[in-house]
């Protein structure tokens, strides 16, 4: 299975002259012209989007699919929360393993920008905790993810500066990507005098809410070779794995010994390897789009994904190992810190950089030399759902 | 919903743009649902969990039917003491109301049920894992009933 097109919108804070299906379209559109193809010879649209609250639109994934130029084809919508854009890719690999369609466009998009003021965003966010026993005690997800760190901290001697130091490496390798929302040059201090959110997290501790939209074209090899004319073009880069996985969505009820871990993601993670093949994730990944919905997760998935081991993820972060240059060149989009996160869009446009990164198209210091594998990892809540999913160059 | 401005301008790119502000209002009646003897066990000055009449598994938070056994749970009281595993200090409100900032919040084991929950604990300064605390109950009218309830120190465990 093939990944034959890839488009995405940059992510910003606001786009004042695109609504969410504006924005959708132009990703879409530019997945159908990278791929060579029109939109009347795909199969299939899978829409993912997070939140009708934010987008003011319920059932918004058959409009898209219309403005898209897919009507009268089947579609899907599509919701797992952070991970929802990888979900949706998911659900199109599965739609294309069981026969059910030969290519499938994913195309998913949000306005969680400043379309809506800072109060209102908060309140909807709070209702994505659990609304009967979570949502009136804390208000954001900083809470539950500063009470996993905190335990990482006392349990494996994690500190406050070895996440902190993600937080300025993927805001510095955003300033280089063209679709990033927010690049920033700044410090490990500057992130621990920013204002506090709940303890030990910071404002620069934490990602972006962003406008965006992505778009994946996914199809057999058949298909590409007859409808995809930029299909010889270059080296195909190939869906290998998809895995996914779900936790208590309530840390409380989740065991004392994997508190301050990933359960979900370990179970995603390992399905995906072992449907790609992958025996030794830390040696045999180049590139990595990891969850960096707040500094410190991105330092647990380093664990939880395999590429180092449990509790090594603190010195990891602070030796640069998983920087662009690194053991593996983790979010060399700059992640949900630096590239931001339109959360619909987010799982989607991991793997269009994945992809873009197989294929040799990224340039400059994100460049990743020679990259033959790769994969995107998202979760919803903190760490609820989990969808891994790898990709690599084929011949 | 209504409209109540309208706002026109171009981007630094010079595209121009316009936008609607729109307000919206939503109420609801939000039903417990099952949580209905929990939530009148709050009145009363009582924590209540569910147990299974057939494995005796327990819930909190309650379930009304137990996970294996498909059969419908019964009602206990718990002793409303319990064990911190994380705490943390939160400095923005939660949606509700109801809660100064900055406060402690921590996930807290609770003894004699298979479960916990992640409330505020009173006190000052973020207390360590196995910190013992116990359940105070507030006569007040909270912002939200689930705010009837915070959690004190009871004993600090090395």
């Amino acid at each position: 299975m093939l990944v034959v097109g890839v488009g995405m919108t940059p992510f910003v804070g606001f786009r004042a002259d695109a609504s969410v299906r504006d924005m959708v379209v132009e990703a879409a559109r530019a997945a159908l012209l990278d791929a060579g193809t029109r939109a009347g010879s795909v199969d299939m649209g899978v829409a993912a989007y997070e939140s009708d609250h934010f987008n003011r639109q319920m059932s918004l994934g058959h409009i898209l699919q219309d403005s898209v130029g897919l009507v009268g084809k089947p579609t899907l919508r599509v919701e797992g929360g952070g991970a929802t854009g990888a979900l949706a890719i998911r659900t199109a690999v599965m739609a294309i393993a069981s026969g059910s369609a030969r290519s499938v466009l994913v195309f998913g998009g949000e306005t969680n920008g400043k379309s809506v003021d800072r109060a209102t965003a908060t309140e909807i966010l709070a209702m994505s905790a659990d609304f009967e026993w979570e949502t009136p005690v804390f208000g954001t997800f900083a809470a539950p993810y500063a009470l996993m760190i905190t335990e990482h901290m006392r349990r494996y001697g994690t500190t406050a500066e070895q996440f902190a130091e993600i937080a300025v490496k993927n805001r510095r390798i955003a300033l280089d990507n063209p679709d990033g929302h927010k690049g920033m040059s700044i410090t490990v201090e500057d992130v621990r005098a920013s204002a506090p959110l709940s303890d030990p997290y910071r404002l620069f501790d934490a990602s972006l809410l962003s406008d965006g939209a992505a778009a994946v074209l996914l199809s057999t090899r058949e298909w590409a070779e007859r409808y995809s004319s930029t299909f010889r073009e270059r080296p195909p880069v190939a869906v290998l794995g998809s895995g996914s996985s779900t936790d208590h969505p309530r840390l409380s009820d989740r065991s004392d010994e994997l508190f301050p871990h990933f359960a979900a993601k370990r179970r995603a993670a390992r399905d995906a390897y072992r449907m790609a093949g992958i025996d030794d994730p830390a040696h045999e990944i180049d590139v990595a789009e990891v969850y960096d919905s707040f500094s410190g997760a991105e330092l647990q998935a380093y664990e939880d994904l395999g590429l180092c081991q449990v509790g090594e993820g603190g010195p990891a972060a602070a030796e640069g190992r998983f920087d662009l240059g690194g053991q593996v060149w983790v979010n060399t989009s700059g992640g949900l810190l630096g590239r931001g996160s339109a959360v619909g869009a987010t799982g989607i446009a991991q793997a269009v950089e994945v992809t873009r990164q197989l294929r040799g198209e990224v340039s400059g210091a994100r460049a990743v030399p020679d990259a033959k594998l790769g994969i995107t990892d998202t979760h919803a809540g903190v760490g609820s759902l989990a969808v891994v999913n790898v990709f690599g160059r084929t011949p | 919903m209504r409209v109540t401005g309208v706002e026109r301008g171009t981007t630094p790119s010079g595209d121009e743009f316009s936008l609607l502000e729109i307000e919206m209002a939503q109420r609801y009646r939000h039903a417990v649902g099952s949580a209905d003897p929990f939530y009148r066990g709050l009145e009363d000055g009582v924590l209540r969990a569910t147990e299974c009449p057939e494995c005796g598994s327990t819930w909190f938070p309650p379930r009304r039917f137990c996970d294996a056994h498909l059969s419908e749970t019964r009602w206990y009281d718990l002793p409303g003491t319990g064990r911190i595993v994380a705490a943390t200090r939160v400095h923005s409100p939660p949606p509700f109301g109801g809660i100064e900032v900055p406060y402690i919040l921590a996930s807290i084991r609770l003894d004699g049920v298979d479960g916990g929950i992640t409330h505020r604990v009173a006190c000052d300064e973020i207390p360590e894992r196995g910190t013992v605390v116990a359940v105070r109950f507030s006569n007040r009218q909270p912002a939200h009933p689930l705010l009837r309830i915070a959690f004190a120190v009871e004993e600090v465990t090395a």
